[in-house]
């Protein structure tokens, strides 16, 4: 056999792909960097002619506004700095009890779609048509202004058992005061989980060694119930209900929910709700009919098909969605600065901004802290996924 | 030879079809069930007579102020009927509104024309038309350009300014989101890392800090002494979002056409662009029609936070109205009920066209 004959072929300059890709990248990055420049030079120039500081001296200087609502103490005094981190906590409660609330309505609803019942079904269906397709913040005003706001005064509270009450001021429930022993009573929760985590590993190794099953889960939620409640009385019952009482004009004591962080939880819960309850549809659709033939043809009973066979199918489906929609949940709860809920958007980019005029420096620390809690749920959910996605073997 | 007669067919057994069989099967199945069906039924019977009765039977629909809505029992759709105008056009001349509706008639035009063309003409007829309908909507509204008299932005407002904003935000993002989308799969690391920021960028970022960012920031960004205008700049800022989000639904359509496709580009001889454009482009945009269009729906819906930085669309003509002097009698019900409506026919019927789609494209036989 004779080597063939090498033809020698050299491309010209601008036919090879390297050279090719070289000049596009040198383009684009000298076209950025002239854009850059422009807008760089631009904003110095703009600045400097309407007299806007910069830099971040304005977050140790007095704020000098109030805040609706606060977690932790706050008053005029404190400095932007402090606001700050006022609204962030604001926004990650609003955010938390949305992502909860909004979770459990979709699944609810989403298993709806599937049951037996036709009123049931054609419910969760019209549920689903219905709030997708409204803006989130027409919703919003609907639940402020059209129905919060037509609550009655403080004296004709709605009550439920003298504990409970909802007027146009808010929802105001009993709190819970600790009083010292209490400290027992956390350890024994604390203690509990990391049972329970003991337990579930020692179960699930011994069902995979001898395959004899645990009732795992009645066992745990015993010591989730039993050793917070043994704590409890052990220690003499260290905590005190606080409850709300009508004083003068308005209620003291107790825990209050503003109405406005009322309306946004509402709107969010429905909201999303209903796009989660459409991705556990289509999550449950997703897992193929013969997958449950099959697990009935091995004698499965009912709830350990929808356990074993069809849950862990469908969430391959549904966690993607899922953490896409927290973080829409998450990016939404802004449109709290439309009635006045203090989040880091109203606060942050609303009051402070207006005050200190220093829109670069507050427009991107607010857009930095989104980001960062978007990808914390993005790692978290990812993390999530990575246990439930098919474990393909090799 | 004897033909052989098959029976006739016999009819199905009684306890299957039927009223009777289906209510047993969909409405009491178990003794639970049932428990919940008549709960339901009860509700629904105690809720809609009263709800109907407010909403039409009781309600008020004649006359143009706050005074002629006296039965207080029904909903006062006087209110709505008086603003209708300024909900659908804001305060835009009345005299002049025919042009919003050659703009509206234009869209429909060219949406009819791209589904309804020859195939041969479609890709080069309606294409240009779809990307010079913004400018020439521009022109019309303005007016000053072409002799007609100047309507400033500030008028521009209600319903027909969401339609308009949405429609010519996707229009400038179709290319410039496939751009993206490709730049995100370029081999070229800078081009790529480009891409990977500004689509992750749009993307992460609340669309009400973006609009604060079109509205405080991007003047900072212009050269001194240009006054940029308010909407133009809101365009730019929902361009750029519907651009982020429709370069992950390319991508998606991206991965799936088969790699077999472009191979037989290759062994073509077709050049990258020959290759993007007439292969792959054509079956991307097909698969993902349905992503496309639940994303505009999105971006619909998300025209309405334009109210936060004060821009006259619908959801804030609302709440001029329902803050009016003269129409101070709590009739938000009504009013948000009216704006939900217009925008939930508009979002469900979006989104049964993109579930229609959907099935048709699915050539799987599962189930």
């Amino acid at each position: 056999m004779s080597e063939k004959p090498q033809v020698k072929s050299s491309p010209s300059f601008f036919n090879n792909p390297r050279n090719r890709s070289l000049i596009y990248q040198f383009l684009l990055l000298a076209g950025l960097a002239y854009f850059f420049y422009g807008i760089i030079n631009n904003t110095l120039v703009n600045m400097e002619a309407r007299g806007i500081k910069s830099g971040y001296d304005f977050l140790f200087t007095t704020a000098g506004f109030d805040i609706l609502m606060s977690l932790i103490p706050y008053d005029a005094t404190y400095t932007y700095g402090r606001t700050f981190v006022v609204g962030l906590l604001n926004t990650i409660l609003v955010s938390t009890i949305g992502i909860v609330l909004a979770t459990i309505v979709g699944f609810l609803m989403g298993v709806a779609h599937f049951s037996k019942n036709w009123l049931i079904r054609k419910l969760a269906v019209a549920y689903i048509e219905t709030f997708r397709n409204i803006p989130l913040l027409l919703q919003i005003f609907f639940w402020y202004f059209a129905v919060l706001a037509t609550l009655p005064g403080a004296r004709q509270s709605l009550s439920i058992g003298e504990a409970i009450f909802l007027n146009v001021r808010g929802l105001y429930l009993p709190g819970l005061i600790a009083e010292p022993g209490a400290g027992f009573v956390y350890a024994a929760i604390g203690l509990a989980f990391t049972a329970i985590i003991f337990l579930v590993r020692w179960a699930r190794k011994r069902q995979n060694d001898t395959g004899q099953q645990f009732p795992v889960f009645l066992t745990s939620l015993g010591i989730l119930v039993g050793l917070p409640l043994v704590a409890l009385l052990l220690s003499g019952i260290p905590f005190v209900w606080d409850f709300p009482a009508l004083k003068g004009f308005n209620f003291r004591g107790g825990i209050t929910i503003i109405p406005e962080l009322m309306a946004l939880v509402l709107a969010l819960t429905v909201y999303t709700g209903a796009f989660i309850a459409e991705a556990v549809r289509a999550g449950v659709q997703a897992v193929p009919h013969g997958q449950t033939e099959a697990a009935r043809s091995l004698g499965l009973k009912e709830s350990k098909i929808m356990k074993l066979i069809i849950v862990p199918q469908a969430m391959r489906v549904i966690v993607p969605l899922l953490n896409s929609e927290y973080q829409s949940l998450v990016k939404n709860s802004t449109l709290a600065t439309a009635i006045g809920y203090p989040d880091l958007f109203t606060v942050f980019v609303g009051t402070t901004l207006n005050q200190t005029g220093q829109a670069i420096e507050i427009v991107f620390m607010t857009m930095a802290v989104y980001f960062v809690i978007n990808m914390s749920i993005s790692f978290v959910m990812n993390r999530f996924n990575a246990s439930v996605e098919l474990a393909e073997r090799n | 030879m004897k033909e052989f007669k098959p029976l006739p067919d016999k009819p199905a057994p009684a306890d299957v079809v039927g009223v009777i069989p289906w209510l047993k099967d969909n409405l009491f199945p178990t003794p639970l069930n049932s428990l919940v069906t008549l709960a339901l039924l009860a509700f629904f019977v105690t809720v809609i007579p009263p709800l109907f009765d407010w909403l039409f039977f009781s309600a008020n629909w004649s006359g143009t102020t706050q005074d002629a809505c006296t039965n207080k029992d029904g909903a006062c759709w006087v209110f709505v009927i008086a603003w209708s105008k300024q909900f659908f056009y804001g305060s835009y001349p009345i005299e002049e509104v025919w042009r919003i509706h050659t703009c509206l008639i234009a869209l429909v035009a060219i949406i009819i024309a791209s589904f309804k063309l020859h195939k041969d003409l479609r890709n080069k007829v309606a294409i240009p038309l779809f990307l010079l309908l913004p400018f020439f909507s521009i022109v019309i509204l303005d007016g000053s350009l072409i002799g007609l008299a100047y309507v400033s932005t500030d008028y521009w407002g209600g319903f027909t300014l969401n339609v308009m904003l949405a429609a010519a935000s996707i229009i400038v993002a179709f290319p410039l989101s496939f751009l993206w989308a490709l730049g995100r799969r370029s081999d070229m690391p800078f081009i790529r890392s480009v891409s990977v920021i500004l689509i992750e960028f749009f993307r992460g970022v609340p669309v009400l800090a973006l609009f604060f960012m079109g509205s405080v920031m991007l003047p900072l960004f212009f050269p001194e002494g240009t006054n940029v205008d308010k909407l133009l700049r809101v365009w730019i800022v929902l361009t750029l979002f519907m651009s982020g989000y429709m370069a992950e639904v390319f991508r998606g359509g991206f991965q799936a056409v088969p790699s077999g496709q472009y191979e037989a580009a290759d062994s073509l001889g077709l050049g990258f662009w020959q290759k993007t454009l007439l292969i792959v482009l054509p079956q991307v945009i097909k698969i993902s029609m349905p992503n496309i269009l639940a994303t505009f729906v999105m971006l619909f819906k998300n025209t309405t936070f334009l109210l936060i930085i004060g821009i006259f669309e619908m959801l804030s003509t609302t709440q001029t109205a329902l803050a009016n002097s003269n129409w101070l009698g709590g009739h938000s019900t009504e009013g948000y009920l009216f704006v939900a409506v217009v925008f939930w026919i508009c979002c469900f019927s979006m989104s049964m066209i993109s579930s229609s789609i959907e099935r048709k494209l699915d050539t799987s036989h599962r189930n």
